[in-house]
């Protein structure tokens, strides 16, 4: 299985820590279920022309325990219908990071990412070399390796793909 | 060099002599727990049937449902959901459990919390059996890796030991202990790791006041929490236990990613302000802040002794007239004994409004606020819209600080009221 291409600008950095990502849309909003409504409401607050300004490929990038409180999945769905492919973060929340990768969402914790990136930076999640790349300025830091399932099930683009992938194996293993 | 407790679990769970953290292990959980929920349980069936053509799951003794939330049903398709779930769990034989109360407690009284266990549910606050010296991680949508597979892939989380030492004051609160802990280490102080607790307040205090702190690890950042087994929380479970297991221990020499020790001594009641459950602020700060709504219950607290102690503040007193004091039990069994301590007639006698054992008031579908009310809450989270609007605001207290707060229609201190 191949990890996904994550190649694109720094559409947002939420440089606040401990954010949590029911923001992205409102607590108001946490029951809509279809991404076009969801992608309408996100990033009102934080930045009401987000929508114009996204393109498809683009990443997100985030502070130091990324994802607290009590995450629900319509904000990155909204985020993901929105071209968002991948997020950055100095490091995240356990349920938020276990909710996300199990979408198969690439995402990884990269300690220091806040001060090597500006807003509109490309970035390059380099699964091969471990780092992110900074095309923008010509530098990489490395991210925090992931866990054995966690690659499996990015690779895999979500949970049931990851199971299927390796169901054969755990019967056999078992 | 040694293990903790936690490694040692995973160890036996993973059928390795010893494992480290960040070892990428298979486990096999002893028990797969959790609670219908639309997009959780009823997803999990579906996707078991659809897409890897499962009709069961292999041993069904392993697996326990419960059903909580949306008790007692108000629209006919939470109804639908409770009766897919009784209809999967008759049919796989897997126990469905219901009306018995919040399923994290429950699953300790049927004796789930086994010392010793690895068990797994989709939702954190499952990390309360650690209490037992069980390992209980919430997996979010991972669980059904547990539904489809027997074993469950797992990165040992490496583990940070808090001793709490000192002297709790009269009318400080497991609950104010816990965001203290928040307030020390921080909100990711504890991230991705396991919170073990010990030292002389631990080991002194009653198991209920151990639920209430590890039930609410993940506010630390935690994957879960856990507590070394001891003559109490052994004798609670010996004869409850499902399965036979031995306890284990963290060695003296175990690893450890950061230790703390934390003095409490000096420790007052505290309030969790809106709208973050990192918050974490002194009590005496926010007294006479205008509240028009008390919760008492949850999964973390609404045990006996929190019963207990707002049954002391409340007797021969009166809920402010206009003030909506809702009291709601753990669990059955706990209504029962406080029934029996008559503290449920102190309660009603007082104004409260008692209500059987639900998940329901704290996530905000019934007994819901308006836009501009004010609670306090022993709920496990005082984020936006989790009690109703999105402008309404909830301040976390300990259970004595609630039922203070009812008297006095504002934030207020509970321990005049404990003399």
């Amino acid at each position: 299985m191949q990890m996904p291409q994550v190649r694109g600008r720094v559409a947002y950095i939420f440089e606040e820590a401990d954010f949590d990502v029911d923001q992205i849309i409102g607590v108001k909003n946490i029951k809509l279920k279809d991404p076009a409504e969801l992608a309408a409401v996100a990033m009102k607050e934080q930045d009401p022309d987000f929508a114009k300004k996204v393109q498809v490929g683009d990443v997100l990038v985030g502070g130091v325990n990324f994802g607290y409180g009590h995450p629900h999945y319509p904000p990155l769905i909204g985020m993901r219908h929105l071209g968002i492919r991948g997020l950055i973060a100095e490091s995240f929340s356990p349920g938020y990071w276990r909710g996300e990768v199990a979408q198969g969402f690439p995402q990884v914790a990269c300690p220091g990412i806040l001060k090597a990136i500006s807003r509109w930076d490309e970035l390059e999640i380099d699964w091969q070399a471990g780092c992110v790349r900074n095309h923008s300025r010509g530098t990489s830091l490395p991210f925090e390796p992931l866990s054995e399932s966690d690659s499996l099930m990015i690779a895999a683009g979500g949970i049931i793909g990851y199971l299927k992938a390796t169901q054969s194996e755990d019967k056999h293993g078992s | 060099m040694g293990s903790t407790i936690t490694e040692k679990i995973l160890a036996r769970a993973s059928g390795q002599a010893l494992v480290r953290p960040g070892d990428n292990l298979r486990v096999r959980p002893d028990f797969v727990v959790s609670y219908d929920f639309p997009g959780y349980t009823d997803v999990i069936f579906k996707q078991m049937k659809e897409e890897f053509g499962m009709s069961g799951v292999r041993d069904p003794s392993r697996y326990a449902l419960f059903i909580d939330h949306m008790v007692p049903a108000i629209t006919p398709q939470e109804e639908d959901l409770h009766q897919n779930t009784r209809d999967w769990g008759r049919l796989n034989q897997v126990p469905v459990y219901e009306r018995k109360g919040i399923g994290h407690q429950v699953a300790s009284e049927l004796g789930y919390a086994t010392p010793g266990a690895f068990v797994v549910h989709f939702d954190g606050h499952i990390s309360q059996l650690g209490t037992f010296g069980t390992l209980a991680i919430g997996v979010r949508r991972h669980l059904v890796e547990a539904f489809v597979n027997e074993n469950i892939r797992l990165a040992v989380p490496a583990t940070t030991r808090v001793d709490l030492v000192g002297q709790l004051q009269p009318g400080v609160m497991a609950r104010d202990v816990f965001h203290h802990i928040v307030r020390v280490l921080g909100a990711a102080g504890c991230r991705a790791q396991v919170l073990e607790l010990g030292g002389s307040v631990i080991d002194q205090m009653s198991i209920d006041g151990r639920q209430t702190i590890t039930c609410l690890a993940m506010f630390t950042g935690a994957v879960t929490a856990i507590i070394n087994p001891d003559e109490l929380t052994l004798g609670y479970s010996s004869s409850r236990s499902r399965i036979a297991l031995d306890p284990v221990w963290s060695d003296a020499d175990a690893v450890y990613a950061q230790r703390h020790v934390i003095d409490v001594s000096a420790l007052e009641p505290v309030v969790v302000v809106p709208p973050s459950p990192a918050h974490t602020r002194d009590l005496k700060d926010y007294i006479g802040t205008e509240v028009q709504v008390g919760y008492l219950g949850s999964c973390a607290s609404g045990r006996i002794e929190d019963l207990r102690a707002a049954a002391q503040v409340l007797r021969g007193r009166s809920v402010r007239e206009g003030f909506q004091l809702h009291v709601v039990p753990t669990s059955q069994e706990i209504m029962r004994q406080a029934a029996a301590e008559g503290l449920i007639t102190d309660l009603v006698a007082a104004g409260a409004f008692v209500s059987s054992p639900s998940c329901d008031y704290c996530f905000g579908r019934i007994g819901v606020m308006s836009a501009g009310q004010k609670a306090v809450s022993t709920g496990t989270l005082n984020v936006s819209g989790r009690m109703g609007s999105t402008d309404s605001q909830i301040y976390i207290v300990n259970a004595a600080a609630v039922a203070a707060a009812a008297i006095e229609g504002a934030i207020a201190d509970p321990r005049p009221y404990l003399r």
